[in-house]
């Protein structure tokens, strides 16, 4: 009889996990969860989890760091150009910065794209990126084919190319949108470290 | 009532000029060097903010060129591991010369020692430290950097830099708000928004030659490097120069910039897109004094942008230039000058004991970061010294900078995808007071031969040394060289009215007549060769035509008191007494001094009593 017990106790335990875990996402989903990406009205998103069949494509970029702002109209202009394939996203993964900060600095660059903070870096680990701008590609599967460097216009802080000569993004998205391996797999950005951030 | 106006235009003024801005500031002591014990934990209060807000924070503080504050943790923590990295780098703080023989002021260097301590902060995680040891933040100068200008001249427009592309140069135009003469200790260039323009530039245009170059007035105009058109020798453009963190440099008295009425400051800018759409809209800050100048350096430039002819591929193509001195002189200050391919760049002074001493080497050139440096002492050059230049270029594709992809032959040439190989030094000769030669002419005139010598070819180069000989009285000499040069480019404007205005001064204006009429033919709207000829053909007693190019002359400047006075006299020479008296009180009315007018206009009195005006 006790073993009996003892078996139905143990079954008991994860049902009463589930039904905790259903409730509470239940009654939190609206807004953010500290372990999550949101959106700057605080409602948590998973980009992953949108646009299916699509691509999805994370920019992370910050507000003050010089080399992401100057690829605000190329990577507004390349979302415009593959937005049949995919779907893109600004992330901001700086905890300091408030939406009405993030909103202000949209506007300021002419970004027309849905940002997300990434306080937590949910987005950053999933990505494997380290600077801002860097970008990782998720194919309709949501396998991760291609994070880092946007193209090669920066050879270092302070050298530039006058044009880029290779252009990982764009290659990447055209190969995973007719369902191919892009070039390469990852290239090294230069930019902001976010590992400086809090 | 013979006499008339011998003077010649002029044909050659000298700019003697080159004031150059000092960069960083001084805000405090210098922080002590930090000798690193391998065990201490570095905080950022006691051991970095002193780094940060001596070496940083003059860019790094809001409003100025920095693209992020460094004044506080939170600032510097949430960039702590790049700065680790650019410091390493050598990238930050911007500072391209090596540790060379002589030292140069506001060095912009981090220690070997900082250096380490920045990395080692990093690496045990970035720590604040006690509050106590925080010293008190940097108290830099807002607004205008040395107190309110006497004057600000703000573009009338600004310029619009679109958000993305290449960089841009362009060029703003002012005109000097003076009506006289003033002397300029001090100019500060606030180029707009700092964070867009790189560096920039002030070229002073006495001869309106920029202007003539927009495509309508008030529009600028765009370039890297523009060509300030000048028959006033001016042996050079690059006066003042402003980049990111610069305090405009005071000059001390007597080496004060002259300001004339109607000259034109040219603002060369050099701006980078920042993502965003960004206007801008320069002003300068003038700052006179009442002391005139009385010690006149000048620039030297060496250069060989003629040798420029980098084939595609090549990684070491060297360009040389070398001057012997002919007077003592001290250098001031040194400005090398290059495009995208130049790598290394390396001026020298072998002395005339052979000693062989560096004045400045750039090992990795960058033209974003360039700079006209200024010696923390003048460097003492004898007469005999030989200051060389050796620059070095790579015009392959593994330099990221190359202008082409791929990459392609290159020569010499003003836009930002040729090449230059230019160095200037700003030096002051020594002058004996009292001595009649002037240090300065024998200067000018051997780098002037020096240049013919290099280039044979050049109209400019001939041109030049002709002016220069013309203007210490080595007339014979000075029309074989103005041979040359018309020999090169017959129908130059300049050249031919120089040349006329030589042989005028040589006693047979008959012979001036046919350059000055091809300057004319060339150049309609040219006073001083208006001028000349009517000098020419009065002292021909032709003053019926002289009369004519008088007119042409005063229509053409107004404000012109000698074009006045010759006109008023040659028209009393023609009998038109009433009109001569009108124009010869004119030259008065623009110069109450000018013994011309003054003499023939009593003469004329006193010829017609009962001609009252």
């Amino acid at each position: 009889m006790g073993a009996d017990r003892q078996t139905l106790r143990t079954i008991s335990l994860p049902r009463l996990v589930f039904t905790t875990v259903v409730l509470f996402s239940v009654l939190f989903l609206p807004v953010a969860e500290a372990q999550q990406a949101s959106d700057l009205a605080g409602a948590a998103v998973d980009p992953l989890k949108q646009s299916p069949g699509r691509i999805v494509v994370l920019v992370f970029v910050r507000t003050d760091c010089p080399l992401s702002n100057r690829y605000a109209p190329l990577i507004q202009e390349l979302s415009v150009k593959y937005a049949r394939e995919s779907s893109f996203w600004l992330v901001f993964p700086d905890k300091s910065k408030s939406p009405e900060e993030i909103r202000s600095y949209l506007k300021e660059y002419g970004y027309k794209l849905s940002a997300l903070r990434d306080p937590e870096r949910v987005l950053v680990k999933k990505s494997g990126v380290k600077v801002t701008p860097e970008v990782a590609v998720f194919n309709a599967k949501r396998e991760l084919v291609y994070h880092g460097r946007i193209d090669n216009l920066y050879e270092d802080f302070g050298r530039s190319r006058r044009a880029a000569t290779t252009h990982e993004l764009a290659d990447s998205i055209e190969a995973a949108s007719k369902g191919l391996p892009p070039p390469i797999i990852s290239a090294d950005g230069v930019g902001c470290f976010i590992s400086d951030l809090q | 009532m013979k006499r008339l106006g011998r003077t010649l235009a002029i044909v050659a003024l000298f700019l003697l000029f080159a004031a150059v801005l000092s960069t960083q500031i001084r805000s405090g002591p210098a922080p002590q060097e930090q000798t690193s014990t391998p065990n201490l934990q570095v905080t950022f209060n006691r051991d970095i903010a002193p780094i940060l807000f001596h070496n940083c924070a003059a860019c790094h503080r809001p409003g100025e060129a920095g693209p992020f504050p460094l004044l506080t943790y939170a600032d510097a923590k949430s960039h702590a591991g790049q700065i680790a990295f650019v410091t390493q780098s050598k990238f930050m703080p911007p500072w391209l010369p090596e540790t060379g023989d002589f030292k140069l002021a506001d060095e912009l260097r981090l220690s070997e020692e900082q250096i380490k301590l920045i990395a080692k902060w990093v690496q045990q995680g970035a720590i604040e430290g006690a509050a106590s040891d925080l010293p008190p933040k940097p108290d830099f100068v807002e607004g205008w950097q040395i107190g309110k200008p006497d004057l600000i001249v703000k573009a009338d427009k600004p310029y619009h830099l679109p958000a993305s592309g290449t960089d841009q140069y362009w060029n703003f135009i002012f005109r000097t708000p003076v009506n006289r003469t003033r002397w300029l200790k001090a100019i500060e260039i606030r180029p707009g928004d700092k964070r867009v323009v790189h560096h920039a530039n002030i070229l002073v245009d006495r001869t309106e030659s920029a202007r003539a170059q927009e495509s309508s007035p008030g529009a600028g105009l765009a370039g890297m490097e523009i060509k300030i058109e000048s028959e006033t020798f001016d042996p050079d453009s690059h006066f003042l120069f402003w980049k990111p963190g610069t305090i405009p440099y005071t000059e001390p008295d007597g080496l004060a910039l002259r300001l004339d009425a109607q000259t034109d400051l040219v603002l060369n800018i050099h701006l980078q897109p920042s993502g965003k759409p960004e206007w801008i809209q320069p002003s300068l800050g003038l700052y006179f004094t009442d002391h005139p100048a009385t010690l006149f350096p000048m620039l030297l430039q060496l250069e060989n942008d003629r040798k420029l002819d980098i084939p595609p591929g090549e990684r070491d193509f060297i360009v040389t230039d070398e001057f012997t001195l002919p007077v003592d002189v001290q250098v001031l200050a040194i400005y090398p000058h290059a495009h995208y391919l130049a790598k290394d760049m390396q001026a020298f002074a072998t002395l005339p004991d052979g000693t062989k001493k560096s004045l400045i080497h750039i090992a990795k050139w960058d033209l974003n970061w360039q700079a006209v440096y200024r010696y923390d002492s003048p460097v003492e050059l004898p007469a005999g010294t030989v200051i060389s230049m050796r620059y070095s270029y790579d015009n392959s594709a593994e330099n990221v900078r190359n202008p082409n992809n791929p990459p392609k032959r290159v020569v010499g040439g003003n836009r930002s995808s040729d090449e230059m190989a230019h160095l200037w030094l700003q030096v002051l000769p020594h002058t004996v007071p009292g001595e009649a030669s002037d240090p300065r002419r024998l200067l000018q005139e051997a780098m002037a031969r020096h240049n013919v010598d290099k280039n044979p070819a050049d109209f400019e180069a001939h041109y030049n040394l002709a002016a220069m000989l013309q203007v210490r009285g080595a007339a014979a000499e000075a029309m074989q060289q103005y041979e040359m040069a018309l020999r090169i480019r017959p129908e130059d404007p300049a050249a031919n009215n120089a040349f006329g205005g030589t042989i005028i001064a040589s006693g047979h204006p008959e012979a001036a007549v046919q350059y000055l009429r091809t300057a004319l033919r060339t150049r309609p709207d040219y006073f001083d060769a208006h001028y000349n000829l009517g000098i020419a053909l009065a002292m021909q007693e032709n003053f019926k035509e002289a009369v004519e190019e008088f007119r042409a002359a005063v229509r053409i400047n107004p404000r012109d008191a000698n074009a006045e006075a010759n006109l008023g006299t040659a028209l009393a020479e023609i009998g038109n007494l009433r009109e001569a008296q009108a124009h010869l009180e004119k030259a008065l009315a623009i110069d109450p001094n000018l013994a011309l007018a003054r003499d023939n206009l009593e003469e004329l009195k006193r010829q017609s009593p009962g001609e009252k005006p």
